[in-house]
């Protein structure tokens, strides 16, 4: 450890790197190079990140491993850089210019010094396959009577496994205008898809909503010929009027605000749509009034 | 089907019903009844006319008188004078912007003077639902023709020949798609009709379907015929529910007809089709990314090769061909390549169905030979620009396609040509801009929707994209800096580049066309902070014209802020610093007082 001869306090001249990947490569080196021993702290057994794992980076379309690779190099045969690989920090202690850092170096079982990395020991380990485990019981969905009847009648209506899926959430949604927690268990279970994949596929729609809608959804067409003739205006005018955001319900669950994309109607257009009525040609105070219609 | 003396051709597009177009057609059989006239004149409800913005309209045949913008008070007088007296109604028909005598007949009316109706052929003649109208009008005899008459081998040789190619947007050469299907090896082959009409601004597909959907279940058994496809797929929008309707009736009438399901037409032909409702994803346009809709998993693109051809729906061979496409395919089979071959261009044949909308007097629905120039359609069918304002640009391709500005117009339509022009076919939006309409912020608004749509499985699609709605959008506010133009174009290179699929592969179209042509906007947002077409909130200010001002206090009593002030029948003044520019005021005067700058 190098110390500061002229510094009066007890500040060290070492640094800690946390995380050697290709950000804490170059700081090591820089840091090194300037004078300053470097320990560089790793969670993996090797350094080099996620970096090592890319073909090219965005935007320049670089060559990842020529960036990377002789980073390694540098880090790996540094002086001034002491490796803590397959490492993690335990505890930091101390304030700036003088920490104290106690770090778990964990069990590897391979002298490293002694090692070539030749990659004998992988092929001819014994113990290729990870133990499978049954899945934890999942708790059956509790429903209410009425419920259960309507959804395993919505289920009943869809032959066939990941295929219905679509079409059954686009059904609970008519029935029900959102998609409830419970009612996609239930599905999960009766047609045994993980819940994780059914989660994936509801956010992915525009058309699938995890939270409840208002009675009146209220779709403002944000197509471009909508677009240049006025209908964020008619959006934004429909916002103030209604005091939510674009995507919110009003507190009392009387309208839902959502912009959709095109719905086809561009001669007519801008075009907003409340439930199943659609209005054409519209101005943002014509918008506005329409809306007491629904408000009874 | 009963036959009357005089037909009503009322248009039950989606437009014309959300105008009333049923309550106008009971309002009319009402009449109808009243004067005893219910044996000589019959309403029928058809598809969508096309002329989508005079809705409703109507069409009296044989006459071919064209009425708009039908009300239910109108008909008592329009059924006493037209249908009891024969005097046409002047006052509910078409006028030409500019002009003052109206134009009676539908084929005198600009709008449809210059059109050939090829994959419309149907529209407006026959009601959708019923589907022997269809069969009166010579439908189903080309799949009489391909099955009785026709190898599979000659019909895929005549859809190569008529030079038909994919009228989603990309082009590929319909003929030679079929070819690789059914070279392919695989027990079952399946068909997709792509009706996921995902780009913002276009309805063809929407109006096909709406209009004449047998002419798409007719395509398809004639491609079932030529590939040996089992099974078909109509994968639609659920944004579309009329359409939806119209093919499930249409499905049920053909089965029932015997010309879908098991043994077709007595010729052994086997083929069912079963419709898939999407659920608002414009990914799923991109044929990888819907075939994976189609089997319930997340919706993204993969990598092609394998292409669906040999690796489609359940790893079968697929053929997906868009609405258009097959709409077209009866026609061909029923008069022949040669014909087919002899409209168009050069490398592009046929007619294009084009949704011309935006700033333009007539918008609506058209089928134009291939070839025709952009000024034909935008002036000449279009009726050029309401209000007298200044062409500025058409835009083509939807989010994948660019700008073409005035000085381009009379650049003949062909899928090679738009492309020189940075532009593409893309399935037929053509959006007309006006001198009010900021190049800049369309830009801003095209990433913005491809930055919500992108499904985020690509890095250069997802960061690439964002970063570039990040730059513009900071233009839009006023904060554009010297290089921004110069890092747009970089970026759009990067993502062009390195995306997976066509929605990053052609996202930065509309960012570069707009700089190749209206280089001198964004350089006036840049580096003068100003917006010239008066779009962009932040760079633009609403004053009140003290000249013309009349002090009638509408903007005041409309404003939310309370920003206007002034006294009853003196000029007004808005406050800057309370206006948050919603523009409210400049809609309620009435005398064009309040100036945007």
């Amino acid at each position: 450890m190098i110390k500061k001869a002229s510094d009066k306090s007890d500040k060290v001249g070492a640094v800690l790197v946390v995380g050697a990947g290709v950000g804490g490569m170059q700081a090591s080196l820089d840091l090194a190079e300037s004078g300053y021993k470097v320990y560089l702290v790793e969670k993996g057994p090797s350094i080099g990140g996620v970096m090592a794992q890319l073909d090219k980076t965005f935007p320049t379309n670089d060559c990842a491993m020529c960036t990377l690779a002789p980073r390694m190099v540098d880090c790996g045969g540094h002086l001034n850089i002491e490796k803590l690989t397959y490492s993690e920090i335990e505890s930091i202690e101390g304030r700036a210019g003088n920490f104290k850092v106690s770090i778990r170096k964990k069990a590897r079982s391979v002298d490293p010094d002694k090692c070539t990395g030749c990659g004998e020991c992988v092929t001819q380990c014994l113990v290729k396959n990870i133990v499978y485990l049954e899945p934890p019981d999942v708790p059956k969905v509790e429903l209410e009577a009425d419920e259960q009847t309507k959804i395993d009648e919505i289920i009943s209506r869809y032959e066939g496994g990941r295929e219905s899926l679509v079409p059954i959430l686009q059904a609970i949604t008519n029935e029900f205008n959102w998609l409830p927690q419970k009612l996609l268990m239930r599905v999960s279970e009766v047609k045994e898809i993980p819940i994780e994949h059914i989660l994936r596929i509801a956010t992915f729609y525009k058309a699938f909503s995890l939270e409840p809608r208002g009675e009146h959804i209220v779709t403002v067409c944000m197509g471009t010929a909508c677009h240049v003739k006025g209908a964020p205006r008619i959006l934004e005018r429909f916002e103030r009027e209604l005091g939510v955001k674009t995507g919110q319900t009003t507190s009392d669950m009387k309208f839902t605000l959502e912009a959709v994309r095109c719905i086809g109607c561009c001669g007519l257009s801008p075009v907003i749509t409340i439930g199943e009525d659609l209005y054409g040609k519209l101005t943002p105070a014509e918008a506005a009034k329409i809306l007491d219609k629904y408000r009874d | 089907m009963k036959s009357y003396r005089t037909h009503i051709m009322l248009c039950a597009g989606t437009g014309c019903v959300s105008n009333g177009s049923f309550k106008v057609k009971d309002a009319l059989e009402r009449e109808i009844q009243k004067h005893g006239l219910q044996d000589e004149v019959g309403v029928v409800m058809t598809g969508c006319n096309g002329f989508c913005a005079q809705g409703p309209v109507a069409v009296i045949k044989p006459d071919e008188i064209f009425y708009q913008f039908l009300s239910v008070d109108d008909i008592p007088h329009l059924v006493e004078e037209h249908f009891l007296k024969g005097r046409p109604v002047e006052k509910l028909m078409y006028i030409p912007p500019s002009e003052k005598a109206p134009v009676p007949k539908m084929g005198d009316i600009g709008f449809f003077g210059k059109q050939r109706l090829i994959a419309l052929r149907n529209r407006g003649m026959i009601d959708p639902e019923v589907i022997d109208e269809y069969i009166a009008r010579g439908g189903y005899s080309a799949l009489v023709k391909a099955l009785t008459k026709m190898k599979p081998r000659q019909v895929i040789e005549e859809i190569k020949q008529s030079g038909l190619r994919g009228r989603g947007g990309a082009g590929f050469p319909t003929g030679r798609k079929w070819e690789l299907v059914a070279a392919a090896k695989g027990d079952k082959k399946y068909l997709v009709c792509n009706a996921d009409e995902g780009d913002p601004g276009a309805f063809m597909d929407r109006s096909i379907i709406e209009s004449d959907p047998h002419s798409i279940l007719e395509g398809m058994v004639i491609g079932a015929r030529a590939t040996g496809a089992s099974h078909g797929y109509v994968y639609i929008r659920h944004e579309y529910p009329l359409a939806h309707k119209r093919l499930i009736k249409a499905i049920a009438q053909a089965r029932e007809y015997g010309l879908l399901g098991k043994d077709i037409l007595g010729e052994g032909l086997d083929f069912d089709i079963s419709i898939q409702q999407g659920a608002g994803a414009f990914v799923c346009g991109e044929e990888t990314s819907l075939i994976a809709s189609l089997q319930g998993d997340a919706p993204e693109p993969r990598v092609r090769p394998p292409f669906p051809a040999e690796h489609g729906v359940w790893g079968a061979p697929t053929n997906i061909n868009n609405v258009e496409t097959w709409a077209n395919v009866p026609e061909i089979i029923n008069k022949g390549a040669k014909w087919f071959a002899g409209i168009g261009t050069e490398t592009s044949k046929g007619t294009k169905v084009f949704s011309v909308v935006g700033k333009v007097e007539n918008t609506g629905l058209v089928e134009v030979p291939m070839g025709i120039t952009l000024k034909e359609i935008v002036f000449d069918i279009g009726g050029g620009i309401p209000k007298g304002k200044k062409f500025k640009a058409v835009q083509t391709g939807g989010p994948s396609g660019g700008c073409i500005p005035a000085s381009l117009l009379d650049l003949p339509i062909d899928y090679e040509k738009l492309a020189e022009v940075g532009s593409i076919m893309g399935s037929g939006g053509l959006i007309v801009m006006d001198e009010d309409t900021c190049m800049v912020d369309v830009a801003r608004y095209f990433l913005e929707f491809l930055k919500d749509e992108s499904c985020g499985k690509c890095t250069a699609c997802r960061e690439g994209i964002d970063v570039m709605h990040g730059i513009l959008e900071r233009i839009c506010q006023g904060n554009g800096k010297e290089g921004d133009i110069e890092m747009l174009q970089e970026l759009s290179e990067a993502v062009k580049d390195s995306s997976l699929c066509a929605l990053g592969g052609t996202a930065p179209n509309p960012v570069l066309s707009t700089i190749q042509y209206f280089r001198d906007e964004y350089e006036s947002h840049i580096k003068e902070k100003k917006c010239p077409a008066g779009v962009c909130k932040a760079l633009i200010t609403y004053t009140i014209d003290p000249e013309a001002c009349k002090g009638c206090r509408l903007c005041a009593k409309n404003c939310p802020q309370d920003a206007i002030t002034g006294e009853a029948k003196e000029p007004h003044i808005i406050d800057q610093d309370k206006c948050i520019k919603c523009g409210v005021c400049f809609d309620a005067c009435k005398f064009d007082a309040v100036l945007v700058k």
